[in-house]
């Protein structure tokens, strides 16, 4: 600010700042996407943060010292953001086909969307509060308070535990060579080796959709490569370049169509209840998110069983 | 990717000549039965990074598929 200007009045700043970088802060726990993994992810969306915050809080406090080129400016560096998810989803792509089990596009999508959508709310939330501790300082740390937990409950997204129930099954073949989760055929293994270790060592799981939302998610097969992923990231997959049928599959009741979702995996840690937990956890993706489908074909069997 | 990747057909192990006619895209390999069909067709697919699918007639198939290193 030029010298001619009045005196500025640094606490809405501050605040504003603050309850920016710590809803960015909030959301940067990874365990959820594993993803940024390393300190230097960490340090990007660090610095991410900072900048977005620092643009959100100090454009009212220039406007109101009169600083229109000053606001003018901070709102062009705002657009510099919109790179965050094109740079997010190219990292991610090029892991792709680096890693045995895919996030697949409908993930990577989505981690990308929230990183980005993530410096914007820093943003909003920081210039929310710089409105608000205008008026007085309590005040601005009580709004900056209301508006990071807010921010948090609304941006936060439904979890495949609430949609879908997740049970463990025992894995079964039928005619020899199909592999079967309970009423879900997921693959023929045609090699007796790999049938024998599926036999031995592979755990079955079985997704039932508690409502007609939980099911338009598993219809999805983005939603079900993420599910694969997760699964493999939280308790490992035995599977190497050479032994694609062995690993992690998650499929749809087919050809019955009752909308049930069936994952077979060879986990390296053979821990049933953290793989629960894990699939219970995986977030539904926004690509999933269809209207509700009524299954008739589950009708039509209901009212058979009623009748029969 | 909506759908799989259509895979390929890679290579052919039989135990009754007679299910399968010569002159296809991938090459027949003969067994004398069945234990010797599949240690052939385990190598094979290990080699090849391919899938084995049985046919039920004394055939299995080995399918190579592009997107297999990564996708479930």
């Amino acid at each position: 600010m030029s010298g001619a200007s009045a005196p500025v009045n640094w606490t809405p700043m501050i605040i504003a700042f603050l309850a920016g970088f710590i809803s960015r802060l909030l959301y940067l726990r990874s365990g959820r996407s594993h993803n940024p993994g390393y300190p230097s992810g960490y340090m990007i969306q660090i610095a991410l943060g900072v900048i977005a915050a620092m643009i959100g809080s100090s454009v009212i406090v220039s406007l109101i010292g009169k600083e229109f080129t000053a606001a003018t400016f901070l709102t062009l560096a705002a657009t510099q953001f919109f790179n965050v998810r094109s740079n997010e989803r190219k990292t991610l792509e090029q892991e792709e086909s680096l890693i045995l089990v895919g996030r697949g596009a409908g993930y990577i999508e989505g981690i990308s969307i929230t990183y980005e959508a993530r410096n914007f709310l820093a943003m909003l939330i920081a210039l929310a509060t710089s409105i608000v501790a205008e008026l007085n300082l309590w005040v601005g740390i009580a709004g900056g308070i209301a508006f990071i937990i807010f921010g948090e409950m609304y941006m936060s997204g439904p979890r495949l535990g609430q949609l879908v129930d997740v049970e463990i099954t025992e894995l079964r073949y039928e005619k020899g060579t199909l592999l079967y989760v309970g009423p879900v055929m997921l693959m023929e293994v045609g090699l007796a080796d790999s049938r024998e270790r599926y036999r031995k060592e592979g755990v079955g799981v079985l997704l039932k959709p508690r409502d007609a939302r939980g099911e338009a998610v598993l219809w999805n097969v983005a939603q079900r490569q993420a599910i694969a992923h997760l699964a493999a990231a939280a308790v490992g997959v035995q599977k190497d370049v050479g032994y694609p049928e062995q690993g992690v599959i998650c499929r749809m009741n087919m050809p019955a169509g009752l909308g049930q979702a069936g994952l077979a995996i060879i986990p390296v840690e053979r821990d049933t209840e953290k793989l629960v937990r894990a699939i219970r956890n995986v977030p539904v993706l926004e690509s999933s998110k269809w209207s509700r489908v009524r299954n008739t074909k589950k009708q039509q069997k209901r009212k058979g069983e009623a009748h029969g | 990717m909506a759908d799989a990747a259509t895979p390929a057909m890679f290579a052919i192990v039989t135990t009754d000549k007679n299910t399968v006619l010569y002159g296809g895209m991938a090459p027949v390999f003969l067994a004398p039965n069945n234990v010797e069909r599949d240690r052939v067709a385990m190598w094979l697919c290990r080699i090849t990074n391919a899938i084995v699918h049985d046919l039920h007639n004394g055939t299995v198939i080995l399918t190579v598929n592009q997107a297999s290193a990564s996708s479930g």
